[in-house]
Formats: structure tokens, C-alpha cells, sequence
């Protein structure tokens, strides 16, 4: 399984990302080993309460944040290339479901959290342009008998294509928002659209604001995701939705993406080490079943969840009521 | 946009000050930095006004 080499290309490259190292134990050892994680928290007794993980390594809370930061930095501008590449275009797939889920109406008021490159953004401005110009439609077919008045006033109106909806990027990391709006420009997408560069743990935002709180595979970057989670439910109108799109745990036992794509990250964007934090990530992130517990208790009610593509996503939804 | 913004950590509404194109949250004395028409609401990097300074020094006088 190509153990050997794996390990050492993991000590030469994960020199920047490594501390104290307690046994050159191979990543996909160690995931097996329940009681690996264990023996470094009874070695250091004051630090449990404040230590997280990135990836397989344990940092201390303050430092996640940062090293996050850094990865998100470094691929920024081959994110969308990568997203192709690892997941053979079907990421577009799950992103375009998740819209589908949402079936947004004209007016609907979203944030997108940890959105940076906009994809979900994006999406969200088409379907509900495509749904107010099907209204639009019907209302002209329903309406052949106007009178001059109601003719001329269609003239004068500057009509908002997008029936009043709006969309709201938040990232935390600046680099990936600036690669989204470069995409906006680029596709001609300005109305309806704003960035802002704010911390999904304490948002800028008043509570009972939104329609639709999204978060497309970003919530496994968050420190605290029960936070962000809080934060969620504080924002969202009563009636308001969650939707969380992210990686999940995997049903069938021969998909493992766990060699191939950290190699095709340095094939590609000459990164290694940053998707090597995303392939640890994904395997530290809860279960889906885990992951509703904790969207329960944030105040979340009628919590479901579907996985799609045996496992490899889910797409969890909940009520704020 | 800017009128959906506060300030993220005691969520009060902020003031656009346009001469430094920053949004300002007058109780805590921060202000909010938008650079490239994006704002920046890391409560981390908001730099403290002097406005708490100005303050003293007109009690003095």
C-alpha cells in the first residue's frame, strides 16, 4: 500500500505542519488506532480542555484557526480546478441538489457561509432569476387583455429580475472571496450579490435576518462548529432553514480517496500539504448521525439529513421554528 | 448591503463613516476596515478608534 514511502514523504513534507511528533505512525494507521488521540491527551492534562484537530494533528484552538487560514490561502486560486479534478466534476452535482433542497422563491434573503468562490452564490442567483422569469411568464400569458396604462407602465419600471432576493457571501479568509467576486465580474453576476469577509463563529449580522443559512463543505474547517452552528440558528428568520452540504462518512468500504488526493494536489496545484489537511478533515468530521445530534442542539428542529454518492456527501437540514 | 451589517461581537448597528470607508461601532470605539468593496468584519482585525482619547481630552478641558 505504499506504506513506507507515504511516511516518509509525510515527515519530509509535514515538517511545517508537524509538532511534536510521538510515533512516525502512518495517517492511515493511525485512524485505526482508537486509542491514539487518547494517549496525547493523557499527556498533556492542561491543554485537553483546548485542543482541537487539524486533520490528524492535535493544535491548540488558537492555532486552527490560523493553519486553516493558510491552507484556504495557498489553494485559493485553484480551488474550482481541484474541486473538478478530485471529485470528477460531481461536486457541481451535489452543489446544484442542495439548490434543488432549497428550491429558493424569488425574495428569499440567503447567507452563504464559508461560500468564498461563490459557487453556491451563484447557483442560488440563477434558480431564482429562472423562477421569477417563469412567474413573469405566466403572469404575461394570464394578462393578454392590458390596458395602455399597465403597458406603459411595464416600460418605465426598471424590474428587479430577481423578485427582491438576495444573497450574502460570508468567508473568513479573504483570498477566496477575492477569487469570487472575480468570478462574479467575470460572469456578469451583480445584483442581489454582496461580500463580506466575517467569522461564521461570530457573524455580523442581527438575528432573525435570513431566509436560508447555507454552508457548502466548510463547517469541517470551523474551530467550534457547535458555535457556528448557534450563530446559525441566531441569524436565521423563525421559519428560516440550514443547509449544510459536506463531506460525510462513506458507506462502501473500497472507495479511499485517502492516497489519491493528496498526490493529485501536488499533480495540480503543487500543494500536497494542504490537501492532505483535507483529506484528514473529512475523516474527523462527525457522522451524520453525530452531526444531527449536534444541529439539534443548537435549537434546530425537523433535523434530516441525505447522503448522496454512497456516503461521500450529505446534506443536512433543519427548521429554526 | 451595508445596512445589514453589525458588529460581530456586540451586534449593534454600525455607522458608515466615508472619509475612511469604515464601518463604525461608536460604543466599543472599533472600526471595521472595507478594502476591494469588501468588508472586513474579523472582530480581530478591527483597529480601535481614537474617539476614546478625544473623549478624555475635552473632559480635561
Amino acid at each position: 500500500m505504499a506504506a513506507p514511502r507515504t511516511c516518509g514523504l509525510w515527515s519530509y513534507c509535514g515538517r511545517g505542519l508537524s509538532r511534536a511528533k510521538r510515533n512516525c505512525g502512518l495517517p492511515g494507521l493511525r485512524s485505526s488506532w482508537p486509542w491514539g488521540p487518547l494517549g496525547a491527551r493523557l499527556l498533556s492534562q492542561e491543554k485537553r480542555a483546548t485542543e482541537t484537530h487539524f486533520g490528524f494533528e492535535t493544535v491548540s484552538e488558537e492555532e486552527k484557526g490560523g493553519k486553516v487560514y493558510q491552507v484556504f490561502e495557498s489553494v485559493a486560486k485553484k480551488y474550482d480546478v481541484m474541486n473538478d479534478m478530485m471529485s470528477l466534476g460531481i461536486h457541481r452535482v451535489w452543489k446544484d441538489l442542495l439548490l434543488r433542497k432549497m428550491h429558493p422563491l424569488p425574495g428569499t434573503q440567503l447567507l452563504d457561509v464559508a461560500g468564498g468562490t461563490g459557487d453556491i452564490a451563484f447557483r442560488f442567483l440563477n434558480y431564482v432569476q429562472a423562477q421569477h422569469q417563469g412567474k413573469q411568464k405566466k403572469q404575461l400569458r394570464a394578462q393578454q387583455n392590458l390596458s395602455w396604462e399597465e403597458i406603459a407602465k411595464k416600460y418605465q419600471n426598471e424590474e428587479d429580475s430577481l423578485g427582491g432576493s438576495l444573497v450574502m457571501v460570508c468567508d473568513i479568509n479573504r483570498e477566496m472571496l477575492k477569487v469570487g467576486k472575480q468570478k462574479a465580474f467575470d460572469r456578469g453576476y451583480k445584483a442581489g450579490l454582496a461580500w463580506v469577509l466575517g467569522d461564521a463563529e461570530e457573524l455580523p449580522f442581527d438575528d432573525d435576518k435570513f431566509d436560508v443559512y447555507t454552508i457548502a463543505f466548510g463547517i469541517r474547517n470551523v474551530t467550534h462548529i457547535d458555535r457556528a452552528l448557534q450563530e446559525a440558528h441566531r441569524v436565521l428568520k423563525p421559519g428560516g432553514r440550514f443547509l449544510c452540504l459536506e463531506f460525510s462518512q462513506v458507506n462502501n468500504p473500497l472507495i479511499s480517496s485517502f492516497q489519491v488526493i493528496p498526490v493529485l494536489g501536488e499533480v495540480v496545484a503543487g500543494d500536497w500539504k494542504s490537501y492532505q489537511y483535507l483529506v484528514e478533515s473529512i475523516r474527523k468530521f462527525p457522522s451524520q448521525e453525530a452531526f444531527k445530534e449536534m444541529i439539534e442542539d443548537a435549537g434546530f428542529q425537523k433535523v434530516t439529513y441525505e447522503s448522496l454518492t454512497s456516503g461521500i456527501v450529505a446534506i443536512h437540514s433543519g427548521f429554526k421554528l | 448591503m451595508l445596512e445589514f451589517l453589525v458588529c460581530p461581537l456586540s451586534k449593534k448597528p454600525l455607522r458608515y463613516e466615508a472619509s475612511t470607508n469604515e464601518l463604525i461601532n461608536e460604543e466599543l470605539g472599533i472600526a471595521y476596515a472595507i478594502i476591494d468593496g469588501i468588508p472586513n468584519m474579523i472582530p480581530q482585525a478591527a483597529r480601535t478608534t481614537h474617539q476614546n482619547k478625544k473623549q478624555e481630552e475635552m473632559e480635561q478641558h
